[in-house]
Formats: structure tokens, sequence, C-alpha cells
């Protein structure tokens, strides 16, 4: 038989247009990440919250969605850093991931765009992401671009993922130091799509730019994710698998990058929450507590 | 003198394969691939007929590859215009370009569209059945 490509679940359109970038990954673990390009306040802006159309059109086969919220940061001003918006506000059923039972799930994600250490920004630089206000977030990403800060992201910041800028020449260039750095801490490099959709020049700079990436990391650590807008912007898993041939990716490393390194990322975020990733702690109820000295 | 002990080599190998059986190996023996997909619209009343579908994922290929990707031998075996799924023959070697080109176009005519690619296969006979529609009850 031949490899059938998987489907990925749209969400059904709905009556209020509230926009939203969301990706959905199939019953491949994949984390895709859509970019929602707006101010920091998160309730100034249009979002549009795609649901599976009835009948289900294209389940497009994924399994793990990430909402972005993006972060830009100047040091001329203090920001607030956006919280992001419940879940259960913008979908209401979640579909069911293709050839299983269970929904699909959204998960939250902050991308921070850094040029320079901050006297604003307490995290990512002093390592302290149980700020309570990226506690709120799932994965937390670092967009660097000056050189400078993308070593110390790639050495020193708790970060899961370093996003590669795919709509500009890249700033610097891609020392194997640092990168070897970042694999061995198990952060991921991330090069995202959708952009390559809209015009020819942020094609031409996407596919540079990734090349430029794989060379240096050889193949390893990579997610390929879509920074997707809306719906028609998002592609199967398999169609991504053949763009890593694109990026000079080999058949598994491409794989890979849809597949497994992305469900490595999800567990280390869920470590970041953890004491060396083998302790965590949780609210438990109080009541309990009080009957017992009560007594 | 070289030429002469390469040619007893061969001649050499021959007589040992004739005693026995014959081992033929077929690599990628099937010379072209299908490919199930279907363009979805933004504006879904938009009617997109065979030729335009052909001239579209011409100038798909030509937008990405240029004018050597354009070049390639693709065909439009079936179409059906109300669910604008199409069934697409390209030789093997063209697998990688046609399917990136097709994935990475966003527009068509001025609305956003996207291509579904439902089903791959070196062999025509697979795409007739998909395991992921299946029904166990």
């Amino acid at each position: 038989g031949g490899s059938n490509a998987p489907h990925a679940c749209l969400p059904n359109r709905q009556e209020r247009q509230r926009r939203f970038p969301l990706l959905t990954v199939s019953s491949f673990p994949c984390v895709v990440a859509t970019s929602l390009q707006q101010d920091v306040s998160i309730h100034g802006s249009e979002c549009a919250v795609f649901y599976r159309q009835e009948p289900p059109a294209e389940p497009l086969g994924f399994s793990t969605v990430a909402i972005n919220y993006v972060y830009e940061l100047t040091t001329k001003k203090r920001q607030e850093v956006p919280s992001p918006v419940p879940i259960s506000e913008l979908i209401g059923q979640l579909p069911v991931v293709q050839g299983r039972s269970r929904p699909i799930k959204v998960l939250n994600r902050l991308t921070v765009v850094m040029s320079e250490a901050s006297p604003f920004v307490s995290f990512p630089l002093e390592n302290r992401p149980n700020d309570a206000e990226y506690r709120a977030f799932d994965l937390l990403a670092i967009q660097p671009t000056t050189e400078k800060l993308f070593h110390t992201s790639c050495m020193l910041c708790e970060v899961d993922i370093i996003c590669i800028s795919v709509t500009e020449k890249l700033p610097f260039f891609f020392k194997r130091a640092p990168i070897n750095g970042a694999i061995d801490r198990g952060v991921v490099f991330e090069v995202s799509y959708a952009s390559a959709l809209r015009d020819s020049t942020m094609r031409r700079y996407t596919i540079a730019n990734a090349v430029c990436l794989m060379e240096s990391c050889k193949g390893k650590n990579v997610i390929v994710s879509s920074a997707a807008e809306k719906a028609l912007d998002l592609r199967g898993p398999y169609d991504i698998i053949n763009l890593g041939a694109l990026f000079g990716l080999s058949d598994a490393d491409s794989k890979e990058a849809v597949s497994s390194t992305c469900r490595a990322v999800l567990l280390h975020a869920e470590t970041r929450k953890t004491a060396s990733g083998i302790v965590s702690t949780r609210k438990s109820q109080q009541e309990g507590l009080q009957d017992c000295v009560g007594s | 003198m070289r030429v002469s002990s390469l040619q007893k080599m061969r001649a050499g190998a021959e007589e040992a394969e004739s005693s026995g059986y014959q081992r033929v190996v077929l690599k990628n023996a099937s010379p072209h691939h299908y490919l199930r997909v279907r363009l979805v619209l933004e504006d879904e009343s938009t009617r997109v007929s065979a030729v335009d579908l052909k001239t579209f994922i011409t100038s798909c290929l030509r937008s990405l590859f240029g004018e050597v990707g354009a070049a390639l031998n693709v065909d439009v075996l079936k179409y059906d215009e109300e669910t604008l799924t199409a069934l697409l023959r390209v030789p093997s070697r063209g697998l990688v370009k046609l399917w990136s080109s097709l994935t990475l176009q966003g527009f068509y005519q001025n609305q956003a569209c996207a291509f579904r690619v439902l089903q791959v296969s070196p062999f025509l006979l697979a795409l007739t059945g998909n395991s992921r529609d299946l029904q166990l009850d």
C-alpha cells in the first residue's frame, strides 16, 4: 500500500470572529506553534477560532497544538507579559486525534523576541522560568536577533525552543560551539514555514536560513513548525516531512523533526516545572489538612 | 592488460552465475508516483477546470524550481470538479519537487489556498483504499 498522508483536524468555523493561529498536530505528537501577531495585550486583537467543519473535512493528523504569543522586548519601557487566554474559552469541543479516542492537546507557548539583555526582563537570562507570569505558558521560546544573545540563549537560558528568524536575512552566522551546547542541553531549534507560503522573497529567506541551520547542527534537534495565522496556512505532517528534504534534512531527520523531537520538547517543557525532572509539586486540598490539625 | 583481466573477471562471474540461479534486483521499479490531492480554497464556490488546475500546478513548479521544475511531466489523470480532487502522476525523480511546490503554494488568483495531499504511492492500485478511513466496528 502507499503512504497515506494523515489528515489534520481543523476546528469548526465559529460565529464570533476571533482570529487565532491554531495549528493542529496529527497523531504525530508534533508541536506546531502558530504566531499571533498582536500587541502585548491580547484583548485588543481580533481572533478567529477555527473549528472542525461539519462534516469533518480534513483531519490533518496532529495530536498536539500550541498557541503562540509573541512578546517583543524593547529596552525602552517595561511591557507586560501577555497572559494566555484559557483554552476552554477559545475552543469548545476539541477534535479527537485521528485514530485514537482522546482529544487533541492544546498548549500555550510564549515566544520572546529579544535583541539584547533587557533590565526589565528577569527571565530567561536569570534562569527564573517559574515566575508567575511565565508559569501560565507550557512552552517557552526565544528568538534572538543578535549573535551574543544567541550564544547566551544556547548555553544558559531556560528555554525549550530557539526560533530562527525566517523573514529576514540571517543577522549572524551560526557557530558550531553554541549549537552543540544547545543540543547537549536539549534545546531545539525551530524553523517555521508559514511565511514561505506568502511571498517568494520570504520563501528564499526561509530556505536559506534553514539550510544554514541544518549545516551547522547536522539535522539534530530541529523542529519545523507552522506559524499559521489561519487554517489555510496549515500543512499536513507528511507535507512538512517532504519539505525537510528541501531544507537539507535526510528522510529520517525530517520525520524526526515533526514527531520525536517535538515530543522531546514537550517533555523538556514539563520538566521545567519540576526539580531536576524528578519531583513536582501540586496544590493539595486545604480542608483535609485543617481537619487533621483540629482533631 | 587491465582490460583483458577485467573481461576475464566478468566472464568468470557470468559462468558462476549461469551454473546456479539468477538474482534480479529491482531498485525502485516503479517509474511513476501517484498523488491524490485536493485544492482547498478560501472562497469555496470558485470553479477550477482541469486545464486551470494543470496550469496552476505548472506555475507552482515554476515559481519554486524555475523552468527546469516546470518541465517536469506532471499528468492529471482524474479530476473531480465538485470536490476539487485530482489524481496526479509524476516521474519518481520529480516527486519531491512536485510535492514541495504544492506544499509551499499559498495563493490561487489572489485568494488563499492550500493543497491537501491525501495519498501518495508508487502504485496506482494502492490509492483505491485508504486505511485511515477504515471503520472497524
